[in-house]
Order: structure tokens, then C-alpha cells, then sequence
């Protein structure tokens, strides 16, 4: 079991009224699976994948990530935990736009300490894997979408984490390079890596392995 | 990791060039500020610091009240030095100045004689009490014998080759032969005796041997031995006064007392103060040299630090307007890892590395500068390069500053929630703009308060400069030496007079502007040995064209007459002389009084006339009691001339000088400038207001306009639905306009009663200065608010007039 999320409650207060984001949500991840979390705007994708992320807190309820108790753990252990297994995928990119595609996959290792050596080799490495030897000088503005979101991936991968959420990571790309994207899920997930994403698209969802459908914040 | 925290500040300091270039100047502006003032202070403290045991060597001075008048001296009685030897053993060395003005010198053999301004008798202890070596010549005869004098390198090489000084013979004034007994080197600018080149021997003064308590006319220096402490010493001084000054005062007012003489209001205070403090402590009568007031300092020093922090706040604000920029940087970071350490860390690497820029270009400002900062401050001030202390605080302040003004920004960056600023939540989400108002008040509020400052202190000088003095000093010329010319001072003065452009002309050594004093005692002829009638006054020797010269009002009584046979034994006085007497005007005529307390037949001056009070000393204090009386020793010949051409004037009385006095230096000046000069320090001030109150102006547009920058993008969308829904340009101008106006005016509110109470407070130094007007707050606040529109309007028609459909698409 990778994770485990047992009746998760998010809300905000607004106007005297408690609106619900999340509610009553259970969830068990296991290691090699891809889930794909689908459901119209605004019925809490965005919110679980965070919540899972750890980036959000939750307002009820229990998280276990890999027998640790997420709900009890200060800030600083929760982001040594989700730097440690957590890789993120975002719709758009986020690349650092200062950085290069070289530097840019570099970022994660430096904030893992990783040795100058070891963080080069990796990064040649992954640059390998990704077939993007001949743009690792350029900046991400030089790149095409589907190139930029390529960099993201292997971004995320790079540090070999245990589990990859994608926030719909193909919402701003054309069909051929959401489809390059998604084979390129397909294939880590056959190596093992665990993958929860959002999406809207049946299509995409297709490639997982599971649907986790949301309304209004509940699981339906 | 530092190297690329290194890397990516330089890159995204590189990607916003102006935001960089507005940080880096501010930055600049205020350190070379700073810099410069900080130059300005150090130099100041550094006085009189450089002489051996320095910290051991002590002034003598008195506090005297006496017959009306509460004076300050620098200087003590003649035997003040030798009693203070005898009396404590805490004293190790006792010596005095006896200072003498200008002297002509030449050498024997010569005709032309060469002016040296600073000169002074000095005990032979001289050396031992500063620690001086002598460049030439024995020390342990040099200044022993009468009629010996040393003289510095400079004085020196206008007569003699150096070498060669020692044993030659000088005569000073056409009168003293005196011998050259050793050279010194000159004394550093910073020292008290700078203007000082010619030290004559005191034991050739024959005043300096008299037991006489009555005058002060000796500036006294003591030296402690080391186990010392000055504190142990004041209470016997004070009782000097019962000790030697009472006994000495009896011989002319028989049977007075210490009692009564206390109860008459007198006192007389004998006190030191150390040698280092003289130069920013003291503001005595009769100083060795000029000193500099210590609030000046401390006035530099506020400046210095309101220029740092304005430059700094503006960084502060600039930078997380800017975050906005950034907020997605941030988000991104954390969810590959970082934690807030690394990207605090991350963003005061980039404050560093500003703040090192600044430095940089500060130094080059100050370097550039400081030549125009000396002048200004009439100082010879040089960068330190060699010091490496210097260069040392350079660094720590560089990363003092990169740390303080990068922290605000930091800390709060480091605190975006990244789910908020990746979801585009954007602008609206992050915070902050409270934290940026208070700084820009802030900002806006010290700018006011230079601005207030500025106009007032501008507003005294003006008022100095066009008060009614009470005499005429322009058009007034000064020709100094006159005494050198003997009898013939009379007739060159007559020749002068003749000349066509030629008002009038008076012989005299005292003037209404810098020039000789003369304090004495006077007592009336009725009850003359009663203290309590006894009047001190200026006691100025004139002759008969003096008041027509100078251009005063006889309010009752008459002017000096030559049909008068016994006009010589006149006085005219001044208004303050008669109120203090505590008579009218009138009333006051044909009053007589004595100067010769301790004589025994004393001459009496019978007061035939009274003249408004004129301004003889600085604005600060308040106008004294002042005698004037007839007397054919005088300094300097004073023309006053027709106004106009001048150089023809000048060329006249010139040719008469070579003329009558052949070989004399023609030595003159403009009474308007001597006077100018007098307000020197209050000008300096002003000139020194005038600009940094420019450069904070400057920085804080710089931040505002940068803010304005800001806010015109952060609201990019905004103005585009509001032009979509019909809002013109002017309409839209205003909007962006007026919530930065806000913040002005309520720093202008924050800054005025400031502003009214701390110049007050400046005023009341002035015995005469203005009321402040109110006309000064509203031109305060009126070019606040011009200025704070003109740098704001720009950005905001700038961002009103882009077409919407392009800042729309881009959201």
C-alpha cells in the first residue's frame, strides 16, 4: 500500500455557509497503479490531487503515506516526505523560465543534495531517456508545448520518485503531443512508477489503470 | 547550491534590467550619501586625535559673569597655568597661548614684508605638551630665550631655505628683531593649531609675568599624568576664585567679597574640557580656532541614516512589487523541494548581490563627488584607499545592507502557498500592499520633512542676509595694516578720501564684521566702587569719521566732532549698553564712566551720544553693550565707496598704498564678505539640506515610480475591462493615479508637525531668526504632490492607453 486517505474532509468558510471541496473522501493507492481522477470543474480534482500532494491541508480526516501519518506531521517532515517520493506534473509546465532545460532538470537534485557528479550524470541521463540531448542549452521558451511538458515529465522523474501527480498535463497541448504524453505515462507506469492524474478526457483516462470520478467533492 | 542561487539571481536580475538598474541606483544614492556623510563625520572626529598623550591634554577655561554680561572664555589669566602646576599634583604640564593675530615678517636686509595670519606666544613647554619634534634646530633651547621664534615648514620656505631658517633673524611689524630658533612641520588640517605658522617666545611677553587675575587672555592647556582623573581637579579649581581672583579684584574694589560678589548675580567658574572635544564642543569667546558645532553632527548623521533607510525601503518595496513577478517561481520551487530556508537564502543572495552593485557604483559616485562635497563642506576630505578598516566596513555594511533590505522581501516571498500562486490565483492572492503603503508614507514623509527643513533653513539665511544690521556693509572696503604705515596711516587715509569714488573712510581696528574685540569693564562715575553699577562693554577705539563710514544711527546725543576739544575723552555707547544700565537714551548723555578700575586717578568718558544697536556679532547671539571712543591706534583703514566701479576704486586707493608704503603687501577685503563669511556654517547647512534633500526626493520617486510600474501590470486586466466597458483614458489615468496620492498626502499630514517642531527647535538657536509660515508647509506639501504626480502620471497613462483587447488576450 502506497497511500491512504480515510474520510477526508476540505471546506471553506464563506458567508456564514460551510462550502465543502472535498467530502468524505476514501482513497487507497497501491504501488504500480495509474488512477486517473475525473469529473466536471469544480467537483474537487484539483483539490484531492493536491491533498494527496501534500501542498493542501485537508480539514478532516486521515492521510497515511507509506505508514506515516500525514495529518500528524509538522510542515517541515511533510515536505521532506513528498520531496523524498512525490514527483508533480503541472498543465502548464511550470518550467523556470530563467533556467535552461539542462538546469532546469538539475533543480529537484539540488534541493536533495545531491553531489555535482551524481546530479550530472542523472541529469544526462534522464536527457537520454527523453530523447532531449540537443535541447538541454535551450530556455523553456524556446521549446514547443508538448517539448516543454517532455521536460516537466522527466523533471518529475528525475529524482526516482515513487509517485507521479499529473494536474490534467496535457490540457494545453495538441492531440499528437497529448498522446506522446500519455504513452510516456504508460510506459513508467509499466516500469513501476505509480501515477494518480486529472483529466478531463476519457481518452486519457483510458490509459489508467482505475477512474476515480468526483461530483461536487464526493467520490460517486 | 550557492552557485546556482548565484547563477539564477544574476539571470533574473539580468531579465528585468530596469527594475535592476532602479534598485541598484537607489541603493547607490543613498550609500554614496551615506558614504559621503560618514567621510564628513570621521573627519570631524578626528581632531586634535593625532597629537601624542592627546587624551591627557585638557583645556582651562572660565564661565565669568561680571557687570551685566555672561561670557564664556576659552581663555584663562595669565598665571592660571603656573598656579594649576604648583596647585595639583594630578598636573604633569601647564603651557599657554597668547595669540596675536596677523603679523607682517620680514627677514633683515629686506623691504617686503610677507603676512603671516595665525601667530602666538607659546610657553618653551609647548613641544612637551603636544609631543612636537622639531625639524631643525635644539629642541631643548628653541623658544627658551626672548625674541626667539619657531616657525613651520611653510612659514619657513617664504623667507629661507629650510635649512637655513635656523639662526636668521625676522622682523615682525617692522618693529622686533626676533631669532629663527627651529622649524616645525605644518600641522595637519585637522588639528586646532592649523592656522597657526609663527610661535613666538612667551617669555619675550612681558604681560604674561603679571600676577594679574583681572583679564583672560590665555588660552591654558594642561597635560595630566596618566593616573589622573580630570573630575578630581574641578572642585579646586573653582575655588580659584576665592584663592587668587577675590584677593586680586580687592586691590581695586576695596573690602568686596566672595558673598557679595555672588550676590550681585556674578560668578566666575574656572572648569576644563578635554582637548579632543574642543573642536566640536566648544563655542567660546576667543578660540584658538574655528570649531564646528556638534549638532551639525548629529543633524549629517540623521541625514546620512534617513538617505539608507529611504534607499532601502525602496528596495524593500520595489522587490515585492516585483514578487508578483516571481509569486510563481516560488510555488514551482516548493513543489520540487525547496523549503523556505533555501529560498530565503535564494533571495538574499539576489538582495547581495544588488547591494554589491550599489556599493560599487556608490564608491565610483563618492570618488566622483567628493571633490564637489569638499568644496561644498569646505573641507579637504580624500577617500581612505590604503585604510583597509575602511574597505572592511565597505564590505560589512554592503552585506549589512543586501541583508537588511533583501529580509522583508525574502521572508515574505518564502511564505506563498504554492497551490495558490500555480493556480493563477495570481496577483490578488499575494499580500503585502499594506506593509508597501506604510513604506512609501514613510518614504514620502522623511522627503517632506527635508523639503520643510530646506525651506526654512533657506528662509533664515535670507532673513540673515537682508536683516537691517543696523550699519551699511556693502560697498564697505577693508584695507588691512594700516598700522604698518605709523603717522602716515593719516594722511593715506586722507588721500584715499579724496579719490572721486570715495564715500568716506575710517580708521580703526574694529568692525562690525570679524575683526578685533575688546572687552572691558566700566564703572560710573557715581558709586564707582560699588559691583553692582559696574557695566561690561565693548570698547572699540574709532576715529572721527567712524559712524558716517559705517553708516549708524545716532538715535540721541551726537557723533564724534572735531570742533570738540575734549571729544577724547567721548564715549558714544550703544542702545543695549543703555538698557542695560537701565536708563533712557536720553537720560544716558552726560552720564560718565570709567574703564581704569584699578587706577587711581581714572580718566572719565562722558557719553555724548547713543547709537541703535547694529549687529556686531554672529545672529546667534544677542546683540551686547558696545562703547565707542576716539583713538589714533588702528588696524585697518575702512572706505566706504560710491557704488559701481569698483576696480577703478580698488586701482586708486591701491596706487596711494605702494605710494606710501612701499614693499607692504596691499591686503584687503570686502566687509560684504566678511560677513558672508560669518554664516558660512548656517550656508553650508543650507547648501548641505538643499542636496540631500534632492536626493531623497529622488529615491523615493524612483520607488514610487517603480510602484507605479507595478501596479500598472498587476492591474493590466482590470484597465482592460474597464476600457471594454467604456472608461476613458484620462478616467483610468486617474484611478492608478489617486491611490498612490493618498498615501503622499497622508504622509504629509505624518510629516508636518514634524517638521514645524524640529525646525523650531533649530531657530531658537538664533537670538534673531524668522517665525515659521505657513506658506512653508503648503509649498511642502504642494511640491510633494506635484512631484509624486509627475513621476506617477507617466506609468499610469502609459498603462491607460494600451489597447484592451491585448492585455485581455494575455490573461
Amino acid at each position: 500500500m502506497l497511500l491512504q486517505l480515510n474520510n477526508i474532509f476540505k471546506w471553506v468558510n464563506s458567508g456564514g455557509q460551510r462550502i465543502f471541496l472535498l467530502k468524505d473522501i476514501n482513497l487507497e493507492v497501491h504501488e504500480g497503479e495509474f488512477i486517473s481522477i475525473m469529473g466536471p470543474s469544480g467537483s474537487g480534482k484539483s483539490t484531492l490531487l493536491n491533498v494527496i500532494g501534500m501542498l493542501d491541508d485537508f480539514d478532516e480526516g486521515e492521510y497515511d503515506f507509506l505508514h506515516e501519518s500525514v495529518h500528524t506531521l509538522k510542515e517541515k517532515h511533510r515536505a521532506n516526505l513528498y520531496k523524498e517520493y512525490i514527483g508533480f506534473v503541472f498543465q502548464s509546465y511550470h518550467l523556470l523560465d530563467d533556467l535552461t532545460v539542462k538546469e532546469n532538470l538539475e533543480m529537484p537534485l539540488l534541493y536533495k543534495k545531491y553531489k555535482g557528479s551524481e546530479r550530472k550524470a542523472m541529469v544526462a541521463d534522464m536527457l537520454d531517456r527523453f530523447n532531449i540531448v540537443g535541447k538541454k542549452d535551450l530556455f523553456p521558451a524556446q521549446l514547443s508545448g508538448g517539448q516543454q511538458q517532455l521536460v516537466g515529465v522527466a523533471r518529475a522523474l528525475i529524482s526516482n520518485p515513487k509517485l507521479i501527480l499529473a494536474d490534467e498535463p496535457t490540457g494545453n497541448l495538441n492531440s499528437q503531443q497529448s498522446e506522446e504524453i500519455m504513452e510516456l505515462f504508460k510506459k513508467l507506469n509499466q516500469e513501476g512508477v505509480t501515477i494518480i492524474q486529472v483529466t478531463h478526457s476519457e481518452k486519457n483516462a483510458a490509459y489508467g489503470s482505475r477512474i476515480v470520478s468526483l461530483l461536487d467533492g464526493r467520490k460517486v | 547550491m550557492f552557485k546556482n542561487h548565484l547563477k539564477i539571481a544574476w539571470r533574473s536580475l539580468k531579465k528585468q534590467p530596469f527594475f535592476t538598474f532602479l534598485n541598484i541606483f537607489g541603493l547607490a544614492i543613498g550609500i554614496a550619501g551615506g558614504l559621503l556623510i560618514s567621510l564628513y563625520i570621521y573627519d570631524e572626529l578626528s581632531y586634535d586625535k593625532m597629537f601624542a598623550d592627546a587624551d591627557r591634554i585638557h583645556r582651562v577655561h572660565a564661565d565669568i559673569k561680571f557687570g551685566g554680561d555672561a561670557r564664556k572664555f576659552a581663555v584663562t589669566p595669565a598665571p592660571m597655568a603656573e598656579s594649576v602646576q604648583n596647585d595639583f599634583s594630578e598636573v604633569e604640564l601647564a603651557m599657554r597661548f597668547r595669540t596675536q593675530g596677523s603679523l607682517l615678517l620680514r627677514k633683515t636686509g629686506t623691504e617686503a614684508n610677507i603676512k603671516e595670519l595665525g601667530t602666538t606666544f607659546v610657553d618653551s613647554t609647548f613641544f612637551k605638551m603636544f609631543g612636537l619634534e622639531l625639524v631643525s634646530g635644539d629642541i631643548k633651547t628653541a623658544l627658551k630665550s626672548p625674541n626667539t621664534l619657531i616657525l613651520t615648514k611653510t612659514a619657513a620656505a617664504k623667507h629661507f631655505e629650510t635649512n637655513e631658517a635656523v639662526g636668521q633673524t625676522l622682523i615682525l611689524d617692522n618693529d622686533d628683531a626676533y631669532t629663527v630658533t627651529g622649524i616645525i612641520d605644518d600641522f595637519p588640517e585637522n588639528s586646532f593649531l592649523r592656522e597657526h605658522t609663527v610661535f613666538m617666545a612667551m617669555s619675550g611677553y612681558e604681560d604674561s609675568r603679571l600676577v594679574n587675575w583681572g583679564s583672560n587672555n590665555y588660552q591654558t592647556y594642561i597635560k595630566l599624568i596618566p593616573s589622573a582623573n580630570i573630575e578630581d581637579i574641578q572642585e579646586p579649581l573653582r575655588g580659584f576664585l576665592s584663592k587668587y581672583v577675590i584677593p586680586g579684584v580687592q586691590q581695586f574694589m576695596p573690602g568686596i567679597t566672595e558673598k557679595q560678589f555672588k550676590a550681585a548675580g556674578n560668578y566666575l567658574t574656572y572648569s576644563t574640557m578635554p582637548l579632543t572635544d574642543i573642536h566640536l564642543k566648544s563655542d567660546r569667546v576667543a578660540e584658538i580656532s574655528a570649531n564646528n558645532d556638534v549638532q551639525s553632527i548629529y543633524i549629517l548623521s540623521f541625514i546620512a541614516i534617513f538617505l539608507l533607510v529611504l534607499a532601502c525601503v525602496n528596495f524593500m518595496n520595489l522587490s515585492t512589487a516585483h514578487s508578483l513577478k516571481r509569486a510563481k517561481e516560488v510555488g514551482i520551487r516548493k513543489t520540487l523541494g525547496s523549503n523556505k530556508g533555501e529560498l530565503i537564502r535564494q533571495f538574499l543572495i539576489e538582495s547581495g548581490i544588488v547591494s554589491f552593485a550599489s556599493m560599487l557604483l556608490a564608491i565610483i559616485l563618492t570618488i566622483v563627488l567628493l571633490p564637489l562635497f569638499n568644496d561644498l563642506a569646505d573641507k579637504n576630505i580624500s577617500m581612505p584607499y590604503a585604510n583597509s578598516f575602511f574597505w572592511l566596513i565597505l564590505v560589512g555594511a554592503a552585506i549589512l545592507l543586501g541583508l537588511f533590505s533583501g529580509s522583508y522581501p525574502a521572508f515574505f516571498m518564502s511564505n506563498f502557498a504554492p497551490v495558490k500562486v500555480l493556480k493563477g490565483g495570481g496577483s490578488s492572492s499575494i499580500g503585502g500592499g499594506k506593509v508597501r503603503n506604510a513604506l512609501v508614507i514613510f518614504q514620502f514623509a522623511i522627503s517632506v520633512f527635508l523639503i520643510i527643513s530646506t525651506l526654512v533653513v533657506y528662509q533664515q539665511l535670507d532673513y540673515i542676509q537682508n536683516k537691517d544690521l543696523g550699519f551699511s556693509k556693502d560697498q564697505v572696503l577693508i584695507v588691512n595694516d594700516a598700522f604698518s604705515l605709523g603717522n602716515q596711516a593719516d594722511s593715506f587715509k586722507e588721500e584715499v578720501k579724496k579719490l572721486s569714488y570715495v564715500k568716506n573712510a575710517t580708521l580703526s581696528s574694529f568692525f562690525p564684521t570679524p575683526s578685533s574685540r575688546s572687552d572691558s569693564t566700566f564703572a560710573p562715575e557715581e558709586g564707582l566702587t560699588d559691583q553692582e553699577n559696574a557695566l561690561s562693554m565693548q570698547r572699540w577705539g574709532v576715529d572721527y569719521d567712524y559712524v558716517a563710514t559705517m553708516g549708524f544711527e545716532i538715535i540721541a546725543g551726537r557723533d564724534f566732532d572735531r570742533n570738540f576739544k575734549n571729544d577724547s575723552t567721548s564715549i558714544i555707547v550703544n542702545e543695549s549698553a543703555v538698557s542695560v544700565i537701565g536708563i533712557s537714551a536720553l537720560e544716558a548723555i552726560g552720564k560718565r564712566y570709567t574703564p581704569d578700575l584699578s587706577d587711581e586717578n581714572p580718566t572719565f568718558y562722558t557719553i555724548i551720544g547713543v547709537v541703535k544697536d547694529f549687529h556686531f556679532s554672529p545672529f546667534r547671539a544677542e546683540i551686547k553693550s558696545l562703547s565707542l571712543h576716539l583713538s589714533d591706534r588702528a588696524y585697518a583703514l575702512a572706505v566706504k565707496l560710491e557704488s559701481g566701479n569698483f576696480s577703478n576704486a580698488l586701482t586708486g586707493i591701491e596706487d596711494i598704498w605702494n605710494t606710501v608704503a612701499p614693499g607692504q603687501p596691499f591686503d584687503y577685503y570686502f566687509m560684504e564678505d566678511s560677513f558672508n563669511d560669518t554664516y558660512q556654517s548656517e550656508k553650508r547647512l543650507g547648501s548641505i539640506f538643499f542636496i540631500f534633500t534632492g536626493l531623497s526626493i529622488l529615491i523615493a520617486c524612483l520607488g514610487l515610480f517603480g510602484l507605479a510600474a507595478f501596479n500598472a501590470e498587476k492591474r493590466t486586466k482590470e484597465i482592460g475591462i474597464r476600457k471594454v466597458l467604456g472608461a476613458s483614458i484620462s478616467q483610468i489615468s486617474y484611478r492608478l493615479s489617486i491611490d498612490f496620492l493618498k498615501l503622499v498626502g497622508i504622509a504629509i499630514l505624518v510629516s508636518l508637525p514634524l517638521g514645524w517642531f524640529a525646525m523650531n527647535k533649530w531657530l531658537e538657536d538664533f537670538s534673531y531668526h524668522i517665525e515659521i509660515g505657513i506658506w512653508v508647509f503648503v509649498l511642502a506639501a504642494v511640491l510633494a504632490i506635484v512631484i509624486s504626480i509627475l513621476t506617477v502620471s507617466y506609468q499610469s497613462i502609459k498603462a491607460a492607453i494600451v489597447n484592451p483587447v491585448k492585455s485581455l488576450r494575455a490573461e
